[in-house]
């Protein structure tokens, strides 16, 4: 379970201005479930989810990940989530299966359970067959198997996923989603991040929709589209973040 | 294995797949050694032999020329001395001597002109050379004169200086490797670390690895210790790796070697623990100080700008400590108080066979504080959230 309460982190920019990346936004995912933050880029979901995952401190605020206090016990709390995102890179010069172990060292395991974890991990992403080779030399699809290996490894009962699929073809976004599915279906509490409509649409329970740092809808996309009168849930987030097209806006005027 | 281990391994396992850090950082320095001893040895020991001399003489009869055919010196005729200046101008020749007439009486001088480039460091030694033989023959006819009228040979040299060298501590080493040994072992220290340091943390949060290790339970500290750990590994065997080469080119006897190392190599048991002991903080000292860099920089390459300027706070008193010997400064306690100088100058000292205990001691409490100081720093930069957002 996470639980966000009016969690806020300001910074300021090159001007001192203060710029407000997320601006007390409250929600809670449940276990089994996949909680969506839907928003375009800049919107603030990056932000949150690094908060979340005790990266940056809130300027104020409060959340909890799997009970533990983000802000007085921050180890703790990475112990209890796996992070992906495209932007999470591999180290080029590790083979893959050297990557997994490296982060399962990280995660405290060790001696015969880290490598009966590793071994899982390798047989459950069909890894073997590039287990061996450096990272640099794997293609994207590679990659991203080892990421979802990295990201699981420890068995977390919490999963943010930050734009997963951005940059990925079709392919590779189908697995990874099917590996998001699978979480869920484990009972880990995921908070899944995106622009991408049709990947809210198929995966998330409950979405919460996020625009210059402030949450402007929540719940489930059938009750975000009945709260927005759209039958689209695209045309309800436009209408959720204020968006009016130059037609519509000269349509008005006249 | 606790964090700290599995970050140290990590790097390091990084590190050795670089090819950077096994071309620079290791076989350089070895490299580099050899290169110093062999290319110099073979240029100044080549000087110093006569027959590898090439003098261009106006064509004479005169007997010192037989002389100089004994000691094998290649001689060349030429028939004016216009032809020589136009050889010299040219840069074909370097030395041209004119031998004037025989003396016909005794109390007669032979001159020689010797013609020459003054910029010419080669035409320098020649004739340096010439007039070493020149006053040997001065006193050899001096002597044989005064023998002619009853006179002792030693009122040939009125004045005569004995050198008594006094011995203190050990045998040490030849003036090349004191001078340049130091130096090199400090140089590398630091540069042994120059292009990887950008890596350890500017360079993963460019390659967008750095959120994910920052994810991990793993605290800050921890992972600071294992990156500077793995960086002073590095630079450590950067440092060694230039003694290395000294000790391969001392062993396998390479051309040139017997010329700079005919006074020996210096490295005893004794002059290896100072190194090792005054080297281990420096070497702290340094890592630190560029994994600050790499913490403080949005990407590698401003990383390797600051890099790049702090380099000269190196390099500056490493070089001064090969000219520590023209000075008194060398056993003088206020150097143990200057980073990277006292470095230098206790090897220097140790390499001497004249080891300054008290000053390696002093040495070892600055590099270690400051060390520790910087090593503080860098934690504080690394627990900044600037670390991963300052793009």
């Amino acid at each position: 379970m996470v639980v966000v309460e009016e969690l806020a982190k300001h910074f300021q920019d090159q001007k001192k201005n203060t710029v407000r990346a997320v601006d007390g936004i409250s929600f809670q995912a449940e276990p089994g479930k996949i909680f969506g933050l839907l928003g375009c880029n800049g919107a603030g979901k990056t932000t949150a989810l690094r908060m979340l995952s005790t990266v940056i401190r809130p300027t104020s605020g409060k959340a909890t990940v799997a009970g533990i206090d983000v802000l007085s016990h921050p180890e703790q709390v990475r112990a209890q989530i796996g992070f992906m995102s495209t932007s999470t890179a591999l180290y080029g010069r590790l083979q893959s299966r050297e990557v997994i172990e490296y982060f399962g060292g990280l995660y405290g395991l060790s001696g015969t359970i880290l490598k009966q974890r590793v071994d899982y991990v390798i047989d459950k992403l069909q890894i073997h067959e590039f287990a061996d080779r450096l990272c640099d030399k794997l293609s994207t699809g590679q990659k991203q198997r080892v990421n979802i290996a990295r990201t699981i490894l420890h068995d977390p009962p919490v999963l943010f996923f930050d734009e997963p699929t951005a940059g990925l073809d079709v392919v590779l976004s189908q697995t990874v989603m099917e590996f998001i599915e699978e979480a869920r279906d484990m009972g880990k509490t995921i908070i899944f991040s995106t622009h991408i409509m049709s990947e809210v649409e198929r995966l998330c329970n409950h979405v919460a929709i996020i625009d210059k740092g402030k949450l402007h809808g929540e719940g489930t996309v059938e009750e975000l589209k009945l709260k927005a009168g759209e039958t689209s849930l695209e045309k309800a987030f436009l209408k959720f973040v204020g968006f009016e097209s130059n037609y519509r806006r000269e349509e008005v005027a006249q | 294995m606790n964090p700290i281990s599995w970050v140290y391994k990590k790097e390091l396992r990084e590190m050795l797949r670089d090819k950077r850090t096994r071309g620079a950082a290791l076989f350089g320095p070895i490299f580099l050694m050899i290169f110093f001893i062999c290319g110099f040895g073979s240029v100044i020991g080549g000087l110093s032999k006569k027959e590898n001399l090439k003098i261009h003489f106006v064509t004479s009869s005169n007997p010192m020329l037989d002389e100089m055919r004994k000691n094998k010196v290649n001689l060349v005729e030429i028939p004016s001395i216009a032809e020589g200046e136009k050889l010299i101008k040219d840069g074909k020749a370097t030395v041209v001597l004119d031998f004037g007439p025989l003396p016909s009486k005794v109390g007669d001088q032979q001159r020689i002109d010797a013609y020459f480039d003054p910029k010419s460091q080669k035409a320098q030694v020649i004739i340096a050379g010439i007039e070493a033989d020149s006053s040997k023959t001065n006193k050899v006819v001096l002597e044989t004169f005064l023998k002619s009228h009853n006179l002792p040979a030693s009122a040939a040299e009125s004045v005569k200086v004995q050198r008594k060298e006094v011995k203190i501590g050990e045998d040490g080493a030849g003036d090349f490797i004191v001078g340049m040994l130091p130096y090199l072992i400090v140089i590398w220290a630091f540069y042994g670390g120059f292009s990887l340091a950008g890596d350890l943390v500017a360079g993963e949060k460019e390659k967008a690895t750095l959120e994910t290790l920052l994810i991990s339970p793993v605290k800050r500290t921890q992972i600071v210790l294992g990156k500077f750990l793995a960086l002073s590994t590095v630079c450590l065997a950067s440092s060694l790796a230039s003694v290395l080469g000294l000790v391969l080119v001392s062993v396998l006897k390479l051309p040139g070697s017997d010329f700079m190392l005919k006074d020996g190599i210096g490295i005893t048991p004794t002059s290896g623990l100072i190194t090792l002991i005054v080297l281990l903080p420096t070497v702290a000292m340094f890592a630190s100080l560029l994994l600050a860099f790499s913490a403080y920089a949005k990407n590698n390459r401003e990383a390797q700008s600051y890099i790049g300027l702090a380099s000269f706070v190196v390099v500056i008193p490493a070089a001064f400590s090969q000219l520590i010997g023209l000075t008194d400064a060398g056993s003088q306690n206020w150097v143990n108080f200057v980073p990277v100088l006292n470095t230098a100058n206790n090897i220097r000292n140790a390499l001497l066979g004249k080891p300054d205990w008290m000053g390696t001691g002093i040495t070892v409490l600055v590099s270690g504080l400051i060390a520790a100081v910087l090593i503080g720093f860098v934690i504080k930069l690394f627990g900044r959230e600037e670390v991963l957002t300052r793009v």
